[in-house]
């Protein structure tokens, strides 16, 4: 996954299609293929029967993919005031979303509430009591820590109380009249298998079983979180064996149980196309470089906040190849989309594609550093 | 077939079948609809919570208006912090001693909305001469008036939003502070039963202010859950024990007829459920 795949050539119809968008809409781009959203969700469904799917706002925050998932029936994660109200712009329900974020402010506590969002995440009795107040009006999953040692992206360093806290957690917040609805995990983002993913459902059954023993108010939810893999270059995953066992351990749990998931990168991920432009070239020492019109403050934010490499396409088919580094628009030096690439020779306005640009690259483009607009977000079916 | 569904409580709600939507807005903060149901009539919304409908408005605007009025007996001047839809006003605007009614709505935008998609609310109270509308923020419009008044009305929504200040100590200190002498507030304080912190957090301040501070209830069929409270603040405490006879010869002498009210469920809205009573 570290090393960058380039593709150099394309079919004419490709090319056509890549060019036509750019003549359209200028450059750069980000292309949004609806169908591929869609096709992830039901891949998601069909692996996952019975478990409700809340989208993780944050992967690629735009009103109309959440048009798209709220028509097709999926359920929202939120984590902040503006992400509910990008859901209020678009009238979906606070019943259909949960509030994820562990550590909040009591003002994000009421936005929240207002926005009609009363399922919180907390996982730690600090944050617990701020919900005190509110405790008549509200549910809560306690977020719990198992850490995947083969996540890209460790979610659980951050946020998640240890297992062996929650019976103490549950006991406290029963007494303190909080409504303790079921426990939810992160294992981490881009899992390459699904062995925390299966350890965690299953010490989590333990751990519902466990308290609800002597709780007059069982829990009845879990919340699986997200981590769910798309195929980067290079990463060869299996989806049959990635969820089978998942699958397999959620079957297992009483049918008391509400089972929901968080995917956010693999319903966008795939789904999306980047699109940018040479705007100029220059030899500098033993390299040639050339300027794209978008980089690491735009659309390749993820290179550097989300670690993923994407993999780059070419038209030019030529194989005289030339040790060559591909850099962004901003002055800032750190904004380098590609270092020591071999590439044949390109003209501005030659096309560069990324593929794979759906999560967490317009979600992090947000800067407006040099003043820069970002790519021109645009969306096909 | 579309449907609201209240978005109060996480584990619990009530729906609404939406027959026609009459108004939309949403704007970034805020979700407000008015949409006919069935059974229902016209109902308003704001963001996820049911306000008031056309069907049971009655109940909850005779009591938040005629209870104070009525055990009060000489009420000249009266304050409604809130109230855009114009109901409470057309109850106060019912008895013929008050000469002056001073209501204060922080948005205009709900006064015309009420009056175009809701008229049965306000009919025609707007355009009663004794009324008088402020556009401001009913915090900082007790906090500044030099204006006195007889009866304090603080028809607010759900302490979680825009009525959040309503629900201060400060504010219950600026009511008394602008109260004349014997004069009484009277406060939508929600549904005890699922709400039961709101009437502890209300008692705690507002017995600061006042020497007498109790609740009264009804119950309003949309306000989901039971009995809802109306919160009493006064340093008059003879107020709330007006005798029947008295409340029978003032209701009489109003002249005009109620569909809750009676000087018999006046008396009644008084005797609190023992949770209540435990609560505070």
């Amino acid at each position: 996954m570290k090393t960058r795949h380039i593709q150099y050539g394309a079919s004419e119809a490709e090319r056509d299609y890549y060019r036509s968008l750019v003549k359209q809409h200028g450059s750069p781009l980000l292309v949004v293929n609806r169908s591929k959203i869609l096709q992830q969700y039901n891949t998601l469904k069909s692996y996952l029967p019975g478990v409700a799917f809340y989208y993780a706002i944050k992967a690629f925050p735009h009103p109309e993919v959440l048009h798209l998932l709220a028509e097709a029936g999926c359920h929202f994660d939120v984590a902040s005031e503006g992400e509910i109200d990008l859901l209020k712009q678009l009238q979906v329900s606070g019943r259909r979303t949960i509030h994820t974020h562990p550590i909040k402010k009591d003002s994000h506590i009421r936005a929240a509430l207002r926005g009609g969002s009363t399922t919180f995440v907390v996982d730690n009795i600090d944050e617990l009591k701020k919900l005190i107040p509110y405790r008549s009006r509200t549910g809560v999953l306690l977020r719990v820590s198992f850490r995947s040692e083969s996540a890209t992206v460790d979610l659980s360093r951050k946020f998640g109380c240890a297992p062996g806290q929650v019976l103490e957690l549950a006991t406290e917040a029963q007494s303190l009249g909080v409504h303790i609805r079921g426990l939810s995990f992160h294992v981490g983002s881009q899992c390459a298998n699904s062995d925390m993913h299966v350890s965690a459902i299953n010490q989590c059954m333990q751990l519902i079983d466990e308290c609800n023993q002597n709780k007059k108010n069982p829990m009845n939810m879990l919340d699986i979180g997200g981590g769910f893999p798309v195929n980067y270059v290079g990463d060869d995953i299996d989806l049959d064996t990635f969820f089978k066992p998942v699958g397999q351990a959620l079957s297992q749990l009483s049918s008391d149980i509400n089972i929901i998931a968080e995917p956010g990168r693999f319903l966008v991920a795939p789904a999306v196309t980047g699109i940018a432009s040479v705007s100029g070239k220059a030899r500098r020492g033993d390299y040639q470089w050339y300027y794209l019109d978008d980089g690491i403050y735009g659309s390749y934010s993820g290179q550097l906040f989300d670690h993923v490499i994407y993999p780059l396409q070419i038209f030019n088919t030529d194989e005289t190849r030339t040790p060559s580094i591909l850099a962004g628009p901003t002055c800032d030096s750190i904004d380098i989309i590609a270092e020591d690439v071999a590439l044949p020779d390109m003209a501005d306005g030659d096309l560069v594609i990324g593929h794979m640009m759906g999560a967490y690259t317009y979600a992090t483009a947000a800067t407006r550093f040099n003043s820069l607009a970002g790519a021109n977000v645009i969306f096909v079916d | 077939m579309k449907e609201f569904q209240e978005t109060l409580y996480d584990a619990i709600s009530q729906n609404f079948r939406i027959d026609k939507m009459y108004f939309e807005q949403k704007t970034g903060h805020q979700h407000l609809m008015i949409f006919h149901n069935a059974v229902l009539g016209r109902v308003m919304t704001l963001d996820g919570v049911v306000q008031t409908t056309e069907l049971d408005e009655f109940i909850y605007h005779e009591m938040m208006a005629h209870v104070p009025i009525f055990a009060h007996g000489n009420a000249r001047r009266v304050l409604i912090i809130g109230g855009g839809d114009g109901g409470m006003l057309r109850e106060v605007l019912r008895h013929s001693e008050v000469e002056h009614v001073t209501m204060v709505e922080i948005d205009a935008a709900v006064i015309d909305m009420a009056k175009k998609y809701l008229p049965n609310h306000s009919a025609g109270a707007f355009d009663d001469e004794r009324a008088q509308i402020v556009i401001a923020d009913g915090m900082n419009y007790v906090r500044e008036t030099e204006d006195r008044f007889d009866v304090i009305i603080s028809d607010s929504t759900d302490p979680i939003g825009p009525g959040e200040v309503l629900f201060t100590n400060d504010f219950y200190a600026q009511c008394k502070r602008i109260l004349n002498e014997g004069g009484v507030m009277a406060a939508q304080n929600g549904v005890p039963f699922f709400q039961i912190d709101e009437v502890k957090n209300t008692r705690l301040r507002m017995s600061a202010h006042f020497s007498d501070q109790t609740f009264y209830s009804a119950a309003v069929p949309t306000y989901y859950g039971g009995i809802m409270t109306f919160a009493w603040g006064t340093d008059n405490a003879a107020l709330r024990g007006t005798a029947i006879d008295e409340l029978r010869a003032r209701y009489q002498n109003a002249g005009f007829r109620t569909r809750y009210y009676s000087p018999e469920i006046h008396i009644a809205s008084f005797a609190l459920p023992q949770y209540v009573q435990d609560a505070i």
